[in-house]
Formats: structure tokens, C-alpha cells, sequence
């Protein structure tokens, strides 16, 4: 990892970190919130994330602006800072004119587009299911039932391991995707990789939403929580760009094509 | 928290010839073996087939030159066993050997048992079983109650019942898990590994267990007044707690975790080819989509394995989900595949169908339970 990276994550940490807990869960920023977190997100340089360095970004490796990407996935804020990520992006790539403010979605996208914004949000998910993960973990060890900590229970630890686990497979399935970008750039086999990495962390964002809630008990629930600032995020975000069944067809249908013969192949090769 | 990421390595032009070379090598050895055989995955013992594996230098290959090994990467180690397990190869005559045993004489051997053993194993004319399970220490190993005292002549004198030995019944050594002094009671102090001849120690009956599909592959290993040599102390005496969870990181963290029911994805796929249902695709991807990933996390525990660190909670995330998603396996496929489950059948979906059912409750049991491993996992993330 960079030096300039490192420096890119902290200052996003801090960052994205106080516009979080400036938000109230449920409640919509204010006229001055939203006026002043958005033009901290600007100064910082953030919607130009994703941008090359000559075109006015970072010039970040590829796997560290996905990292920074997961750092906003980690930080509900209020703000749609990916997807102006995204807008500027595109912009910039078609000759438009670069988007003015935020940018609640990128518009219409071509193919090359469509699986570079699905991996974005692949990275973004995998963020927020670190926050589920923490979130849970913090509440479980706080939390006092029947006279010891949640924690103590073993159906609870399990529950929390088989959470870890899914978290754990969804960064191998997105660091995977941006893997292959890096070394093979779009075409075919980003394509299979990015569905590879949608068709998996759509499925962890299922069971970890289920789990979290499950382990959070009614507090979870309630609109003052965090925790559904994360799920209900999920319950939207592994849906586009691509839904979840949209793309476990597209790694299915290339599976069949190739079929019995050639699918060992097709696995080492992914 | 810092999230756990495994770091897997890009496949390189030396791990493309060497795959290569492996899967001419199997289309060829394994030409007449049917698919109903290759389900048996990594149960299938053939003396034959793993001294041929030997002879081209695919067992024991990143041990040192001087014990027959080739010094070649853990990368390059990963490819050979999992174009084996994919393929369906006979490989336990050689398996444990290679995966637990060699691994473990290397690091805790003397010379004299590394010059003895480790280069019979790199020839495949070496077959290891596995003494740490007992009739009343499953999950609780540290509960093992089989006992080697330390006689007068230096030499050991063992009492005790090993069971669910795999493949004891041919097995030439045994690493044996057993206390060395004081009691259950103590439970990890007191406790060392002994290597057992298999085939010349008086005093050692080996008994066999079958299978709820009438397989034999277990076997009950009676020790009584059974005599070893001084020199069978593997290791330190009294660390053999430490030593066994070494051993058991080797037998958690490899690809059979994933990949022992694979032929039953493989015949679906056969049976759906040129299928139109969108529901065989999305069911077919997502199955594909957990294997790849399984994978990429596998790769990564190998990684982390040669860079010398203790990957044990990846390990155990790997065979939890590699686990789940093979047991998972047979209902998918009969949800798309209107044909019964018959191990008779000529057909082989079928076939392998019905043996892939019967294996599947072994999955989370072998080698660590669901609920053991969970607990691992659980210790990681600070709640016990």
C-alpha cells in the first residue's frame, strides 16, 4: 500500500466518520448538514476518487480506490458519495460535462460501465457488512441477558462466526473482481468476475442483514439504530446494478455453455 | 476490526506448464475410472497410482531435496492436489502422508526419522493414518485417554483404543496423539506424539469400522501392551497439544474442504448442458460463484501457510463454508434434476447423486466439527 493512499484513507475515515455520527438514523440531514458535509466531501477531492490522477483524481492503484470505496460502505452518511463517484467517472470517460454536486445515480451505463459500477458497489457492500459485523459484535459483548454478556451464549458466538465467515467470503469475492480488472482490464473475464462477486456478496448480504437483526434482538429494529442504516442499504444496493438474479444467470449461463467438460477449466481459470 | 482477507496468488507460467502437465498425466491414469469411483474423492486408495505420482516428483514437492521432496512452492503443491481432487484420483495411500504426516516429521522429526520416512512418502510407497480421535475424545481431543509409559530400557509401553481410523487397515505409520504422563484431568499438559509402525508392533490390533454405506475406511485401533522403540517420541515430550494443533492446521486448510463432493457438480452440469431454464442458470451460477470463491480463499490460506504465519481461523472459515456448500449440494441438484438418487444406477447422475447424499453428513464432521470450528472463529472475534 502507498504512502498517498494511506493519507487518502485516514483523512476519508475522519471524514466520512463525523458525517456519520452527525446523522440521525431515520431523520433527514438538515438544509445546513447537507450543505456543509457536502462541501467537505468536495474539498477533500472524494467524488473524484475514482477518476484517473490526470483527469483530476487520486491516482490511487486500482485495489487501494477500492479499498477507499469500502471505507465509504463502512460510513452511512446521507450523502450519495459512490455514486457521484461513479458520475464523475463516466463522465469524464464520454466527454460529458462534469456532474455539479452530488448525484443520486450515474444514468444510463454501456456494458464496460454497468460492471465497473457493479464491482464499486461489490466493494461498497463489502464495507457495510464490516460496519454489520461490528456493529453486531459491539452490541453482543455490551448487551446483559440472563445475567452475563450475549456473548457468553454459544448459539450466540455461532451465530456471529457463521456472520464473520460471510464477510470474510464477500472481501475474497471483491478483492477477486478487482484482481482480475487490474491485471486483465474489461472485457469477458471482468465481466464472469464481477458476477462471480455479485452472485456471492449478494448472498452475504442476505445472511448477514438476517443475522445482524436476528442478534441485535428489537433494538436493532427501532428507527434510531444504525444498524438498519446498513441493512437496509444492502436489502437495495445487492440488487443494482445488475440484480442478484441477473447476474448468478449471467455465471450460470457461461457455465452451461461451456458445460461438463470444460468446467474445471472454467474454475481455475476464474 | 481489521477484516480478514485472503491474499491468493496469480497463477504464473510455472503453475500453468506444471497444471498442464498434471491433467494430461490424470486423463490418461485415470481414463477407465468412472465417475461413480471418482466421487469417492479422496477415500479411493491405490498403492499404484500413488507411487506414480511420486515418480514424477507430485507428493512431498516443497520439502527439502534431501528427504525426496523438490523444494517447489505451496502454490505449486496446491495445483497438483486440487487437479487430483478435481479429477477424482485415488489418492489416499498417499494423502495424510503428504498433507499432515511428512509436514509434521519435517518440523518435529529427528534426523534419523526424517531420513527414514520422508523420502518414502515423496515416493508415494508410504501410507500414513491419523491417531487422535478415541471412543471418548471426539471434539474434546484433549480427553484422550490412551496412555505410552516410558520403561526402563528408554522404550514405551501403550495402552489405550483409537477410533474412525481412516484407512488404518492399511496404513504403514501413525503419528499417535496420547498421554505421556498424569491425567485426563490435566488436559493439554502431559501429552506427546509417538510414531507407530503399523505393520511390526507387537501388542497393536487393528479392528475395522464400517460406513452407513457399508464402506470400510474406519477402523478401531487397539493398543494393548503394545511396545515402541525409544526412538518413537516425535517431537518434545509433553508438547503434544501444540504439536497436534500444528498438525490439525495442515488437515483443516486444503481444498478437500470444498472439493470432495465435486463430481456431483459436475455430472449436474453434464445432466443441465443445453438447458434453457433460467432456474438451472441462476442455480448453476450461484453454486459456480461459491466454488470460485471458495477457491480464491483457499489459495489464500496456502499463501498465508508458506509466509509462515498460523492461518487457523481462515482455515476454519474455509472448511465451515466449503462444508456448507457441499452439503448443500445434493438438494440443489435435486431440485433441478427430476431422477432419483440410485447408486446402482448406470446412469451417473444418479449414481453419484445417491453416494454424494449418504457422504454428505461426514462433511462437518471430518477432521473438526461444524460447531468446533465455529467456536474457533468465535475465539478470533474476541467472545470467548
Amino acid at each position: 500500500m502507498e504512502d498517498i493512499s494511506q493519507v487518502v484513507f485516514d483523512s476519508a475515515r475522519r471524514l466520512l466518520g463525523e458525517l456519520a455520527d452527525g446523522m440521525t438514523p431515520g431523520a433527514p440531514l438538515s438544509d445546513r448538514q447537507r450543505a456543509d458535509g457536502w462541501s467537505r466531501i468536495e474539498e477533500m477531492g472524494l467524488p473524484l476518487a475514482l477518476m484517473d490522477e490526470d483527469k483530476g483524481g487520486f491516482g490511487l492503484p486500482l485495489a487501494d480506490a477500492f479499498e477507499l470505496v469500502k471505507i465509504c460502505g463502512r460510513h452511512i452518511t446521507g450523502f450519495p458519495l459512490v455514486e457521484t463517484m461513479l458520475a464523475h467517472r463516466f463522465a469524464a470517460a464520454s466527454g460529458k460535462p462534469a456532474p455539479d454536486g452530488p448525484v443520486e445515480a450515474p444514468g444510463e451505463l454501456q456494458t464496460a460501465q454497468r460492471d465497473y459500477a457493479a464491482l464499486t458497489r461489490s466493494a461498497q457492500m463489502t464495507g457495510a457488512l464490516d460496519a454489520i459485523l461490528a456493529l453486531t459484535i459491539a452490541h453482543v459483548s455490551d448487551r446483559r441477558q440472563f445475567g452475563r454478556p450475549l456473548s457468553a451464549f454459544q448459539a450466540v458466538q455461532h451465530s456471529l462466526a457463521v456472520l464473520a465467515s460471510e464477510v470474510a467470503a464477500a472481501h475474497a469475492a471483491a478483492d477477486h473482481a478487482t484482481g482480475v480488472l487490474a491485471q486483465h482490464g474489461e472485457g469477458d473475464a471482468f465481466t464472469l468476475a464481477v458476477g462471480i462477486a455479485r452472485t456471492r456478496i449478494g448472498e452475504a448480504c442476505s445472511k448477514a442483514a438476517s443475522l445482524g437483526h436476528q442478534l441485535h434482538g428489537a433494538m436493532g429494529y427501532a428507527r434510531e439504530h444504525r444498524l438498519h442504516l446498513y441493512t437496509t442499504a444492502l436489502w437495495r444496493w445487492r440488487d443494482e446494478f445488475g440484480t442478484q438474479l441477473f447476474w448468478s444467470r449471467e455465471v450460470g449461463q457461461r457455465v452451461l455453455a461451456a458445460g461438463r467438460d470444460r468446467f474445471w477449466p472454467m474454475v481455475t481459470a476464474a | 476490526m481489521t477484516p480478514l482477507t485472503f491474499p491468493a496468488p496469480v497463477e504464473n507460467a510455472r503453475t500453468e506448464a506444471l497444471r498442464a502437465e498434471v491433467r494430461g498425466f490424470l486423463a490418461e491414469a485415470l481414463a477407465s475410472r468412472a465417475p461413480l469411483e471418482r466421487a469417492e474423492s479422496w477415500n479411493g486408495f491405490d498403492r499404484g497410482f500413488s507411487r506414480a505420482m511420486g515418480q514424477r516428483g507430485w507428493l512431498g514437492m516443497t520439502w527439502p531435496r534431501r528427504y525426496g521432496g523438490q523444494e517447489r512452492t505451496a502454490f505449486e503443491r496446491y495445483v497438483v492436489i486440487e487437479e487430483t481432487l478435481a479429477a477424482g484420483a485415488p489418492v489416499a495411500a498417499h494423502w495424510i502422508a503428504d498433507r499432515q504426516s511428512g509436514p509434521t516429521l519435517l518440523r518435529y522429526g529427528t534426523e534419523a526419522q526424517k531420513q527414514a520416512i520422508l523420502p518414502r512418502i515423496a515416493a508415494g510407497e508410504c501410507t500414513f493414518c491419523i491417531g487422535m480421535s478415541e471412543p471418548d475424545a471426539g471434539s474434546d481431543l484433549a480427553a484422550v485417554r490412551t496412555r505410552a509409559d516410558r520403561q526402563g530400557d528408554g522404550s514405551w509401553r501403550v495402552n489405550g483404543t483409537k477410533l474412525w481410523t481412516t484407512y488404518a487397515h492399511e496404513a504403514d505409520y501413525m503419528i499417535l496423539f496420547c498421554r505421556t504422563s498424569g491425567t485426563p484431568a490435566d488436559r493439554h499438559e502431559g501429552t506427546s506424539q509417538l510414531l507407530v509402525d503399523m505393520k511390526h508392533t507387537p501388542g497393536l490390533t487393528v479392528f475395522p469400522v464400517h460406513d452407513l454405506m457399508g464402506q470400510h475406511h474406519f477402523n478401531e485401533v487397539h493398543f494393548e501392551d503394545a511396545r515402541l522403540p525409544a526412538d518413537a517420541l516425535l517431537g518434545t515430550e509433553g508438547s503434544g497439544w501444540t504439536q497436534v494443533m500444528g498438525e490439525l492446521a495442515y488437515e483443516r486448510s486444503g481444498p478437500e474442504r470444498f472439493l470432495s463432493s465435486i463430481q456431483l457438480l459436475i455430472e449436474l452440469i453434464g445432466a443441465l448442458q443445453g438447458s434453457e431454464s433460467e432456474a438451472a442458470r441462476s442455480a448453476i451460477g450461484r453454486l459456480f460463484s461459491h466454488l470460485v470463491t471458495l477457491r480464491h480463499m483457499s489459495l489464500g490460506v496456502a499463501s498465508l501457510l508458506e509466509k509462515g504465519e498460523n492461518p487457523s481461523v481462515h482455515a476454519a472459515i474455509v472448511k465451515d463454508l466449503g462444508a456448507t456448500f457441499e452439503q448443500d449440494l445434493p438438494d440443489i441438484a435435486r431440485s433441478l434434476v427430476d431422477a432419483r438418487p440410485d447408486l446402482a444406477s448406470t446412469n451417473d447422475f444418479c449414481a453419484v447423486l445417491a453416494y454424494t447424499i449418504m457422504a454428505s453428513p461426514a462433511f462437518s464432521l471430518r477432521g473438526g466439527t461444524r460447531e468446533i470450528l465455529r467456536g474457533i472463529i468465535a475465539r478470533q472475534l474476541g467472545l470467548r
